[in-house]
C-alpha cells in the first residue's frame, strides 16, 4: 500500500531490506547513502546499539524526482538481524511495498538464512500479505568471502523454484547494491501502475 | 483503487491545513503535522515565528516507529495503548494524538508554550479534524499511470546514482 498525497502530488513507497544478523543489511543503505548525490537523499537515522548492530531500524529517504507530475521517493528501511529484535522487525513491516532479503553467503550462515526468511513470512501474516505477494528480491551478499557458497546452493534454500530475482553482491564494496534496489523498486512501480 | 491512508484531497485538504494553523496559532506552537502510521508525513504547517524544522521525514519516521513500539509495550500489559505521549527536553517537546486508526497528529512545541493548553488544543483539533475527515467530499482523484511511468521511473533511478538522464 503505497501511500498517494494527491494534494502534496506525492507518491511515497516503503522499502524493507531484510535477512540474518550481519548479513549487510545496514551496510547496504551506508553505500546507498553515500553514492546518492545530495538532492537525491534525505537524512540517515540509524537506531543501533554501540556495537553497530541495528536496534530499531535504519532510515533513508531517496527522492526519485517527478514521475507523471508525482513527486516520487522511496523510504528504505532495515530490520534488526538479531533473532530476539522479533517485535521490532514486525513494527517495521508495517505498510511494507517492497523487500530486498540480503543474504549472507558465509556456510555458517545458511541456516540463519533459512530461518530468517521464514520468520520475514511469519511476520508477514501478521499484515495479512504473503511474500508471494509483495515484491521482493533476494541479493546474495559476501561473494568477497573465500569460502562463499555457491549461489545455487544458497538459493536451493531460498528459493527452490527459482522464481524470485536474485543478485549477486559485496555490499561493503558497492557492488550489487543498485541493482537489487533498481530491480525491487521497478517491480514496485509496476504494481502500483496496475493498480491504477 | 489507490487507497491513501487519508482521503486528504481538495476541500477537505486545506480545511485539514486550516485546522493545524489554528491549532499553532491557539497554543503558541511551532509546528504541527500529520503523519501516516508508515511515517510518512501527510500534512504539515510551520508557524511564522517557528525557526526551520529539522528533516520531517525523520521526525514523521520516528515519531511513527516510537507511536508503534508504545502501542507493542501497552499490549504487553493488556492496554490497549498509552493514553498520552508527551517528550519533553528543556526547550522543545512533542506531543502525539491517534487521528483516526492509521494517522498521528504531531504537537511541536517549545518554552513559550504551556503543555495544558497544547494537550487541549491538539486534543480539540483531533475533533475537528476527524469532523472534517468524515464529511463527503466527492470521490477521490484518479492517478493515471501507465507503463511509460515505472519506465520513467527507473531511468530516474539511473539519475539517482549520477548518470542523470531526463525521462
Ligand atoms: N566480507 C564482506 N563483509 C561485508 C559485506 N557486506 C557487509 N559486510 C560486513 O558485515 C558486517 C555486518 O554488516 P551490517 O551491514 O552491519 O549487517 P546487518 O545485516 O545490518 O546486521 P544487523 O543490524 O545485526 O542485522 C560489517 O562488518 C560489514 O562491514 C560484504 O559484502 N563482504
Ligand atoms: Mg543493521
Amino acid at each position: 500500500m503505497s501511500t498517494i498525497n494527491f494534494s502534496a502530488r506525492e507518491i511515497n513507497f516503503k522499502l524493507v531490506y531484510y535477512g540474518p544478523g550481519l548479513s549487510g543489511k545496514t551496510t547496504n543503505l551506508k553505500q546507498i547513502y553515500e553514492h546518492v548525490p545530495g538532492d537525491g537523499k534525505g537524512e540517515m537515522v540509524s537506531l543501533q546499539t554501540e556495537d553497530e548492530r541495528t536496534l530499531f531500524f535504519d532510515f533513508l529517504p531517496l527522492d526519485l524526482g517527478k514521475v507523471n507530475g508525482f513527486k516520487t521517493r522511496f523510504h528504505l528501511y532495515t530490520v534488526p538481524g538479531q533473532v530476539f529484535y522479533n517485535s521490532s522487525r514486525r513494527l517495521i513491516l508495517r505498510g511494507v511495498d517492497g523487500i530486498v532479503f540480503v543474504a549472507d553467503s558465509a556456510p555458517n550462515r545458511l541456516r540463519a538464512n533459512a530461518e530468517s526468511l521464514r520468520n520475514l513470512r511469519e511476520n508477514l501474516e501478521e499484515y495479512n500479505l504473503r511474500l508471494g505477494e509483495v515484491p521482493y528480491v533476494i541479493q546474495v551478499n559476501k561473494r568477497d568471502l573465500p569460502d562463499a557458497l555457491s549461489v545455487e546452493m544458497i538459493q536451493a534454500v531460498l528459493d527452490p523454484s527459482r522464481s524470485v530475482p536474485h543478485f549477486e553482491a559485496v555490499a561493503s564494496e558497492f557492488k550489487g547494491v543498485v541493482e537489487p534496489l533498481k530491480a525491487v523498486s521497478k517491480m514496485v512501480l509496476e504494481k502500483l501502475a496496475q493498480k491504477a | 483503487m489507490l487507497e491513501p491512508s487519508l482521503d486528504l484531497y481538495g476541500e477537505t485538504y486545506e480545511r485539514v491545513e486550516a485546522v493545524l494553523a489554528d491549532l499553532l496559532v491557539k497554543c503558541h506552537a511551532r509546528y504541527a503535522l500529520i503523519v501516516d502510521l508508515k511515517g510518512f508525513v501527510l500534512v504539515h504547517q510551520r508557524a511564522v515565528w517557528a525557526p526551520k524544522p529539522p528533516s520531517l521525514d525523520s521526525l514523521a519516521t520516528l515519531i511513527a516507529s516510537n507511536h508503534s513500539a508504545n502501542v507493542a509495550i501497552a499490549k504487553l500489559f493488556g492496554e490497549d495503548a498509552f493514553r498520552e505521549t508527551v517528550q519533553q527536553g528543556a526547550d522543545v517537546g512533542t506531543y502525539v494524538e491517534e487521528l483516526g486508526t492509521e494517522a498521528l497528529l504531531v504537537t511541536v512545541f517549545d518554552g513559550s508554550a504551556a503543555l495544558g493548553k497544547v494537550k487541549l488544543f491538539t486534543k480539540q483539533a483531533v475533533v475537528r479534524l476527524l469532523e472534517a475527515l468524515a464529511e463527503d467530499h466527492g470521490p477521490p482523484p484518479t492517478l493515471d499511470l501507465d507503463e511509460a511511468f515505472s519506465d520513467d521511473a527507473a531511468k530516474l533511478f539511473d539519475g539517482l546514482f549520477g548518470k542523470r538522464t531526463q525521462p
